[in-house]
């Protein structure tokens, strides 16, 4: 019988509460609200790339998102080459335009984006528990603990792919305890290798949400290969209609 | 007739030096003719079938899964199979075609890499073991080793490429790739063998037995990568074969047949998916009658549609949720999906079964992860009539693309689906005819420069052959009056000469072919390291490649009999219409 309760009051911590009484399935969601920028959005993002062979690559360009109707635009303005070029995403369509012979081309999610480890995707929007779910141990309970990211208390989490087009099937978080913001983030592929480090520098409150102005993205598979993404300017205004156009950017390059 | 013959070989030999040194120059013009041509032959057989042909096959099937070229699968390898076997006529080999870009990490170095699977399972024939063999010589191991069970993930790669990371059999490289689905995968693979291989563009290649392969790419033992297929007698079969192909892979609607759970009720339904492109979304808001339901547009990709029929047995309202469970064709498993409810319609086709209509996004989200079984087989499954507006909106199994027989045609083909955004696989059958034909166009236009220049050759030789003519036929003016004299017709002194021509650019054709094969054999014994030069894709183990056909030959040395015909018939015409006369009376 003690046995039988003992087993009771472990289901019931393991699935309902973990520390300070949170729901573990929350967490997820908590992370997601944080981040969440239900109005529109234009900003202006610097992705520095660091390669060993390559030596530095800097990419500035303007990002426009919509996420009423799946819309975002990016419109490269530096470095020259690549300034006017552009992406464009309209629904179920992502196109990308090029300057010099102004042709708009069909193209896929994980196109990479001017020639950077940043692909499409990763400027669209898609929800954290649409895409991902807690990863769960042997005996089936989430595999969560409290953990201190240098001074910061934080909660260690893993998660694993609910669908299959994600870059990373498995992914470690360290999530803030007081904010429930994410401080760092490891990838790893299928086979459980290592593959990617992303760590939130900074963050920002626009319109009450937060929004990660500073990353930094390490590649754990060719070390010392890294990339830092800023972000600017951030605007909540409406945007407008004819932003998200195929001429807006053909009229951009004229 | 006979005594013509007589005569102009007896005429051939009296002047053997003239002759000889005339022959010896249409020889070494048939000769560079020969070696060129041959040459470009051999050009066009490396590109097509030692390099395209390998990679592609001279037919291939492709495949692409919701619009993504990374994504070449087909879910059902024995439906594309069972076509390929009735169709099996001339085919040499059947070849799955699978390989991944990705990035290698080896001893402090990492490089662009292309992993492409060997099926080590298939007998191949002679032709095509030979052909492997010649394109890439084993250093170290054997292809065989890539079965190996005692490494982590086999692997055979390039000697340039070993060097560049600098590894060696035995050593382990880390690989990073996408996967079919778009997951950055990473994969350690132990090097069993080294290569060497001189074509520049294939060193960047490394093999891996196209199981493991497959594995590592996530797909599952019934799915299948695009296919080549290699033949006998290409030119003639290829495009034969691709059309029959083409005609045996028309897709038929896509039918998810299952159990519809709801409220403890549990009835069979077929689910269907509508198309959701401008021409098809227009049909289908003229065509369905919403009767239950509150939405904008029917074609909407977000809908979950039941037909009234459904309704009426569920008792379901819009809004509330149901379960679809059915069984899949392949691992003996269920497969669970569940829907809210948008709507309800009603149409006169579709009345007498129950129907679950989707947008073609959601029905294939399901359909190929989870392929069902085959509707056909079930009596109860709805299939729309023939000749029903309803074929041309509903989603089928896959998209096949239509034929093509240029490059152009095939180019426009491409550039016109990269407009849109398909959710279904794409299958396209084509031949290297079309997707190489640039290639065949560079044989053409080599053969087109080389006879240019060696028209230009052949037009300072036959000033010699017309001068040494007109001397010939200057010398035997009053032997021509004599022959005359005695009785021979114009026309006979006139073939005398033509004849005497003939004969000498025939015996120097056949001394110029033989030259040439002794100097095409004498170049192919020279050996180039040039494998980092592009280059290196005309070399075959580091040699000159020549490739002399009968017809090539035969034809160049029909070409250049003609031309000296033509040239010799006129200084010929020009002797036989001496009046025998005259001609007695010429004096030197």
């Amino acid at each position: 019988m003690l046995k039988r309760f003992s087993f009771l009051i472990l289901i019931l911590l393991s699935t309902r509460s973990f520390a300070e009484g949170i729901d573990v399935n929350l967490i997820l969601k908590k992370v997601e609200n944080n981040l969440e920028i239900t109005s529109d959005i234009k900003a202006n993002v610097i992705l520095t790339q660091q390669k060993i062979e390559q030596g530095v690559k800097v990419l500035e360009m303007i990002y426009y998102r919509r996420d009423s109707d799946d819309s975002f635009l990016i419109v490269m303005s530096n470095p020259e080459a690549e300034k006017g070029n552009g992406y464009l995403r309209m629904g179920d369509n992502l196109w990308m335009y090029r300057r010099n012979t102004r042709t708009f081309q069909h193209i896929n999610r994980d196109e990479s984006i001017g020639g950077s480890d940043a692909k499409a995707d990763d400027f669209e929007k898609r929800k954290l528990t649409e895409t991902y779910e807690f990863a769960k141990d042997e005996k089936g309970k989430e595999i969560i603990s409290e953990d201190k990211l240098g001074q910061i208390p934080v909660y260690k989490l893993e998660i694993k792919a609910k669908v299959n087009d994600v870059d990373y099937p498995k992914k470690i978080y360290w999530i803030r305890r007081d904010n429930f913001l994410p401080l760092k983030e490891e990838s790893y592929s299928l086979s459980n290798t290592l593959m990617q480090t992303a760590y939130y520098l900074k963050y920002t409150i626009v319109d009450n949400r937060y929004v990660p102005v500073n990353q930094m993205f390490i590649d754990e598979f060719e070390k010392g290969n890294k990339t830092v993404v800023e972000i600017s300017n951030i605007s909540t205004k409406k945007i407008d209609n004819s932003i998200f156009t195929k001429a807006y950017l053909e009229n951009l390059s004229k | 007739m006979n005594l013509i013959l007589k005569i102009s070989l007896r005429n051939l030999f009296r002047q053997k030096r003239r002759n000889v040194l005339l022959g010896i120059a249409i020889a070494f013009g048939v000769m560079i003719l020969v070696i060129a041509n041959s040459f470009a032959n051999g050009i066009t057989d490396v590109l097509l079938n030692k390099l395209v042909a390998r990679i592609a096959g001279h037919v291939s099937i492709a495949f692409s899964e919701k619009s993504n070229f990374n994504s070449p699968i087909f879910r059902d390898k024995e439906k594309i199979f069972s076509v390929i076997k009735n169709n099996n006529e001339g085919v040499r080999e059947v070849e799955e075609n699978v390989g991944v870009f990705g990035r290698a990490i080896g001893n402090g170095k990492a490089d662009t890499i292309i992993i492409v699977g060997i099926d080590l399972s298939k007998e191949l024939s002679a032709e095509t073991r030979k052909e492997i063999e010649e394109s890439f010589r084993m250093i170290e191991g054997t292809f065989q080793d890539l079965s190996r069970k005692d490494v982590e993930n086999p692997t055979i790669v390039s000697e340039e490429k070993a060097k560049y990371l600098k590894v060696k059999k035995g050593d382990i490289i880390r690989v990073r790739y996408t996967n079919l689905f778009g997951n950055d995968q990473a994969a350690r693979l132990t090097i069993v063998g080294i290569l060497k291989n001189d074509n520049v563009f294939m060193q960047g290649v490394i093999f891996a037995e196209l199981g493991n392969l497959k594995k590592l790419m996530g797909f599952r033992p019934y799915e299948i990568g695009n296919i080549s297929i290699t033949m006998n007698d290409a030119p003639k079969n290829a495009v034969k074969l691709a059309n029959k192909i083409h005609s045996q892979l028309k897709p038929d609607i896509a039918v998810i047949y299952g159990q519809l759970k709801y409220n403890g009720k549990i009835i069979n339904v077929s689910t269907l998916g509508f198309k959701t492109d401008d021409e098809s979304k227009k049909v289908l808001e003229k065509k369905i009658k919403v009767i239950n339901g509150e939405i904008d547009k029917v074609s909407s990709k977000k809908n979950v549609l039941i037909n009234k029929t459904l309704f009426d047995a569920l008792g379901i309202k819009p809004g509330e949720s149901f379960e679809i469970v059915y069984k899949n064709k392949f691992e003996d498993k269920e497969t669970i999906v569940k829907y809210n409810l948008t709507a309800v319609f009603a149409d006169d086709e579709m009345t007498d079964k129950n129907i679950v209509f989707l947008s073609e996004d959601k029905f294939y989200e399901t359909y190929y992860d989870n392929l069902p079984e085959d509707p056909k087989k079930i009596k109860d499954a709805f299939y729309p009539k023939a000749n029903s507006s309803l074929t041309d909106i509903l989603a089928t199994e896959w998209i096949l693309l239509k034929r093509t027989s240029t490059t152009d045609e095939l180019t426009k083909k491409y550039k016109d689906m990269g407009k849109g955004k398909w959710k279904a696989t794409i299958v396209d059958v084509q031949t290297m005819y079309e997707s190489a034909s640039d290639v065949l166009k560079l044989e053409k236009a080599l053969n087109l420069i080389t006879i240019s220049a060696v028209l230009v050759l052949f037009f300072i030789i036959l000033i010699g052959v017309v001068n040494t003519l007109r001397m010939t036929i200057r010398e035997r003016t009053r032997e021509i009056g004599t022959i005359r004299a005695i009785g021979m017709q114009k026309n006979d002194v006139r073939n005398t000469f033509i004849l005497e021509t003939f004969f000498l650019t025939l015996f120097a054709s056949f001394i110029g072919i033989a030259s040439a094969f002794v100097v095409m054999r004498l170049l192919s014994t020279v050996t180039f390291n040039v494998t980092d030069n592009p280059m290196s894709i005309l070399l075959v183990n580091s040699h000159l490649y020549f490739f002399p056909t009968f017809l090539g030959i035969s034809s160049n040395v029909l070409f250049i009999l003609i031309i000296a015909v033509v040239t010799a018939y006129f200084p010929a015409r020009r002797a036989a219409n001496l009046s025998p006369a005259t001609a007695l009376r010429h004096y030197e």
